[in-house]
């Protein structure tokens, strides 16, 4: 399951920020809230070896691109074959946010919700199995 | 607007000092006024990053006034994290071009390697936005998350490797500097992982230390030619780059406008190399070098003290020491004895110097340019 990601909107801008702010880092507007799925791609990440207190090494931190443009901080339980765009889901575990692989169940799924109408979705498959092929 | 001269510079030296923060400050600011032929300040400008968890001081423009011996002078503190140095060198300076005030001290600061390194580090780390700290980032952290960014951008290690080198080289020849000692690069690529990949040789040290200036309206041997501040978001989620720093490039348009001249005219640079790969994005933020090009001319040893641009002839953030708050009004000192022929043993030839200080995960940013009169 996709877990959804609470986030908001700036009226004027259309920034998307999560977690959710009162006002727009860029306007002073208040934000409407919306919600995001918590899948995306990763923009970076790193291992901390001497963390902070409260925190067990080695901590791994990633900064995560929502579906839906807002970028998220989280942590992970490993980074072996993490790569900068590398597809991943986030998972609340207690109130921590932590990123894990996409299983190909939920890139199915999160691929049939982008794909939209009916007619669209065959077109779609086609264009990215066409795209997997071409890219090896 | 009024011409604002750099009448007087001093520091002391940085590293592992037992003195009282008080005391540095006392050291570099008499320096400088001595330096300036100026007995006594109109006003004074105090940069101290956090001295209420450092030290358990507080109201801190009084303290150090009263301290320096001028409780009457006029006192106020700027921060900005770990740019506040060069903060407190920008309100100085509005003070003198507008003619509020004619000889500005402005004294920086930091004491803290009596506190043990995690606590130092997590009190620097405050500076971050809340819910990243909540999520374990510190410093060395998030410049984890950019490096990794440059890397796939195409820098190499041996790149950010090089400006570790080639700064603590510069510091050897620098008797204030923390580090005296020459590091290999072979050293830096072994370094231990702070924050992949991210080196502990990547990383300047925790230092203590301070730096002064006197700014006058009298004509002196240094103007100040031109001055920009830059901002950005606190959060790094909240920004679409990672490889560069819009709060540097918009601080470097303002000086650059001012000093009615480009990047071409710099001749030496003192740039913020908190972490290695900092001084690369840098370099390109402020024009100085082309986009892309940074880590190949530092490979290429075009900013070494016999290039093309000297960077960092101090030693920079990595060699000179990081403490905090002097630290932009070190870069300004070094940036002044370059210009005036007083950098000895590291003297490059420089009729104009730029000066650039990151306050935050460049949330805060200057850059100030200073030509020999």
């Amino acid at each position: 399951m996709i877990e959804r990601i609470d986030a908001s909107r700036c009226p004027a801008c259309r920034t998307i920020v999560a977690p959710p702010a009162s006002y727009c880092p860029h306007h002073p507007v208040a934000m409407e809230p919306v919600s995001l799925p918590g899948a995306g791609e990763i923009v970076s990440f790193t291992t901390l070896h001497s963390p902070p207190t409260g925190f067990k090494a080695p901590l791994h931190i990633a900064l995560v691109e929502l579906e839906g443009g807002a970028r998220f901080v989280c942590h992970g339980a490993e980074t072996r074959g993490l790569r900068i765009g590398s597809p991943v889901a986030i998972e609340a575990v207690g109130r921590v946010y932590y990123f894990s692989y996409l299983g190909v169940v939920d890139r199915a799924r999160l691929f049939w919700r982008r794909a939209g109408h009916a007619g669209d979705r065959v077109n779609a498959i086609a264009r990215s199995l066409a795209k997997r092929v071409w890219k090896g | 607007m009024l011409d604002v001269w750099v009448a007087g510079a001093a520091m002391t030296r940085v590293g592992k000092r037992t003195e009282r923060l008080q005391d540095l400050m006392a050291e570099a600011a008499h320096g400088a006024l001595r330096a300036a032929g100026v007995e006594a300040p109109d006003a004074i400008v105090v940069a101290a990053m956090n001295p209420e968890e450092f030290l358990g001081d507080g109201n801190f423009a009084s303290n150090a006034a009263s301290h320096l011996g001028f409780a009457q002078a006029p006192a106020l503190r700027v921060e900005t994290a770990t740019s506040s140095g060069a903060a407190a060198f920008y309100a100085g300076f509005g003070l003198v071009a507008a003619g509020l005030r004619r000889a500005v001290l402005v004294v920086g600061g930091e004491k803290m390697t009596h506190l043990d390194t995690p606590r130092v580090s997590e009190l620097i780390s405050r500076s971050i936005d809340p819910y990243e700290r909540s999520y374990g980032a510190t410093m060395p952290a998030l410049a984890g998350l950019v490096t990794r960014a440059l890397m796939a951008n195409g820098v190499g290690a041996r790149e950010l490797a090089q400006v570790a080198v080639k700064n603590h080289a510069n510091g050897l020849q620098n008797p204030q500097a923390h580090f005296r000692h020459a590091v290999t690069l072979d050293e830096v690529l072994e370094s231990r992982m702070v924050a992949d990949p991210l080196r502990l040789l990547h990383c300047c040290p925790i230092s203590d230390g301070a730096a002064a200036v006197v700014l006058t309206a009298r004509r002196a041997a240094v103007r100040v030619a031109g001055i920009g501040q830059g901002s950005d978001t606190l959060a790094l989620r909240h920004r679409a780059a990672l490889t560069s720093f819009k709060a540097t490039q918009a601080a470097a348009r303002e000086a650059f406008a001012m000093a009615g001249f480009g990047p071409e005219r710099v001749d030496v640079a003192e740039i913020h190399d908190a972490f290695t790969p900092f001084e690369l994005i840098s370099l390109e933020d402020t024009g100085l070098v082309p986009p892309g090009k940074a880590g190949r001319a530092t490979l290429d040893g075009e900013t070494t003290l016999h290039g093309r641009l000297p960077v960092n002839p101090s030693g920079g953030l990595k060699a000179r020491g990081h403490p905090l708050a002097a630290t932009g009004l070190a870069q300004i000192v070094e940036c002044v004895w370059q210009v005036t022929g007083r950098a000895e043993g590291r003297q490059t030839q420089a009729r104009v110097a730029l000066a650039h200080s990151i306050g935050g995960l460049a949330t805060n940013n200057w850059v100030t340019l200073l030509t020999a009169a």
